[in-house]
């Protein structure tokens, strides 16, 4: 734990209590489900760039890219950040405006519409699980022990709770709004954070002289079927929630492929300079400025709160909190909605009213805040439970809705419900098989079986289950020959 | 100076005006949003 001046702590409370008051203005603005659910559909570019970049970033600062470049230098940025951009670019030019076509509300909504309840069901489960905020909460309790000695569960608590408050309250335009000052907080910390850590480690030559140059191999040493699932991780943004209802929040589909455009630019600014960030890490920890026992994970936390000064390292704990809570609220928000719009109206009350439904959405993100902190108390491997989230969603979700978005002649019924089913049922066996009777490899940092004299690593997972959703939705298209929606 | 520092301070470059430059835009988009806020 470092210990932080006054100053930092009157910006972090600063800071915190503006995020509750923004969510208690929001209260009693909300109109309908729209304006709650999304923003009444007014979203303007300014506005999608800021909530889509702060709420995509999270998960992956903490627990991906940053772990990633500490362990085995620029590779976190070619092999794992770089192909997401190219996602961006299809999502921009070929998915977006496909999506804005129907007037749809969610993720489940498409598939409701091109293959039925049933598969909305399955997908609403799936984007419900794949959005409880275990991992931010878990974020919440590491930033919590590191920087302020508290108990990680008290961070998860109270950060979490705040976060919590002004979701409940606010709806999306609470979201939106907090994720756009969370935003520019984020980024402007990593840009002031950056020089610090330079002269703290003696600059960018002493970088170069001290690590090993593995650490300058844009592919670095990692094994290649890793790099490819690390690399087609990415691809989860084309079924990703959060991104959907964006995109349904935007006043128009240019709005949305501009943002991502310019947004691209951003994101590979931050992505590489987290890159470097976690590199420092590594050169202070072998230089003997840090601990040796530094753990991969906290290595940016680590070393730019040394590098700081008072008052900076405020701020930057501010962004931090930013960086989580930007994708907590916005999760929650999700599962709330899957819950109450695509599976308590469709299936208990159709005719619920928009209070209703409001009221609904808010006791589903209290659910999933509360099954989200019982996953990040009880899971002692949370990379193994963020493979999990990840592959769960690509699995069961990437293949009925790629099909039935550019294939009117596939949308048949049974296809999608057995695509998206098979998918997600095989991703939950298989996780939770190699989970319980495979071994955590401390190198490989991932949970590890022997199958057939092979290393079978969690992160495989997804080359058998996705072609087990495609295998599962052709044999829906020849069992149900000639139904079509 | 290696080209990995030279790209990372082209990075730091745009993150910093490109974020500015989105909040600003976003803060005269909000202003027009909580005036319609406030007139219902």
């Amino acid at each position: 734990m470092y210990s932080l001046a006054n100053i930092d702590y009157f910006i972090i409370i600063i800071y915190l209590s503006g995020m509750v008051g923004v969510g208690l203005w929001f209260a009693r603005k909300h109109t309908d489900f729209d304006d709650f659910f999304l923003a009444g559909r007014s979203l303007t570019t300014p506005l999608l760039i800021t909530t889509l970049i702060s709420t995509y970033y999270g998960i992956d600062v903490l627990f991906g890219d940053t772990q990633l470049a500490f362990t085995d230098g620029v590779v976190a940025w070619f092999g794992y950040a770089r192909p997401t951009y190219a996602f961006f670019l299809i999502a921009a030019l070929l998915l977006a405006e496909r999506l804005r076509e129907d007037d749809f509300k969610s993720l489940p909504d498409i598939l409701d519409f091109y293959y039925g309840k049933k598969t909305r069901y399955v997908g609403a489960v799936t984007s419900f699980i794949y959005s409880l905020p275990a991992l931010s909460l878990y974020g919440f309790g590491m930033v919590a022990e590191v920087t302020l000695g508290w108990e990680p569960i008290t961070g998860m608590l109270v950060l979490g709770g705040i976060a919590l408050i002004y979701t409940l309250t606010g709806g999306f335009w609470a979201v939106a709004l907090t994720d756009s000052i969370q935003f520019v907080m984020m980024c402007l910390v990593i840009v002031i954070a950056f020089p610090y850590a330079m002269s703290f480690i003696g600059g960018f030559d002493t970088m170069i002289e001290t690590l090993p140059q593995s650490f300058f191999d844009t592919m670095g040493d990692l094994n290649i079927f890793l790099i490819i699932i690390y690399a087609s991780t990415g691809l989860s943004i084309l079924v990703e929630p959060t991104f959907y209802q964006r995109i349904f929040a935007a006043r128009s589909y240019k709005n949305v492929r501009n943002a991502l455009i310019i947004g691209i630019f951003i994101w590979g600014s931050y992505d590489w300079l987290i890159t470097i960030l976690a590199m420092s890490a590594k050169v202070a920890v072998i230089k003997g400025m840090l601990p040796p026992d530094v753990a991969p994970d906290a290595a940016l936390l680590t070393v730019v709160v040394a590098a700081l000064p008072a008052g900076v390292v405020g701020l930057f704990l501010a962004g931090v909190l930013s960086t989580e809570m930007s994708t907590l609220d916005s999760y929650c928000l999700v599962a709330g909605g899957n819950v109450s719009y695509d599976i308590y109206k469709p299936a208990m009350k159709p005719n619920a009213t928009d209070h209703e439904l409001i009221k609904t959405t808010r006791y589903g993100i209290l659910l999933s805040w509360v099954l989200g902190f019982g996953m990040a108390v009880q899971f002692e491997q949370m990379l193994g439970l963020w493979v999990f989230l990840s592959s769960i969603l690509i699995s069961s979700m990437l293949v009925p809705i790629m099909l039935g978005l550019y294939f009117k002649g596939l949308r048949k019924p049974l296809a999608g419900f057995l695509s998206a089913g098979a998918g997600l049922f095989s991703t939950v066996i298989l996780n939770i098989y190699i989970m319980t009777m495979g071994k955590f490899d401390v190198s490989e940092e991932t949970y590890v079986i022997q199958w057939f004299g092979i290393d079978f690593l969690q992160e495989f997972v997804m080359y058998i289950t996705v072609p087990i959703s495609f295998i599962g939705f052709f044999i829906g298209l020849l069992l149900q020959k000639g139904k079509q929606r | 100076m290696s080209y990995w520092e030279i790209f990372s301070w082209i990075t730091m470059i745009i993150l910093g005006i490109g974020s500015i430059t989105v909040f600003i835009l976003f803060l005269k988009d909000m202003s027009q949003i909580l005036k319609k806020f406030q007139e219902e």
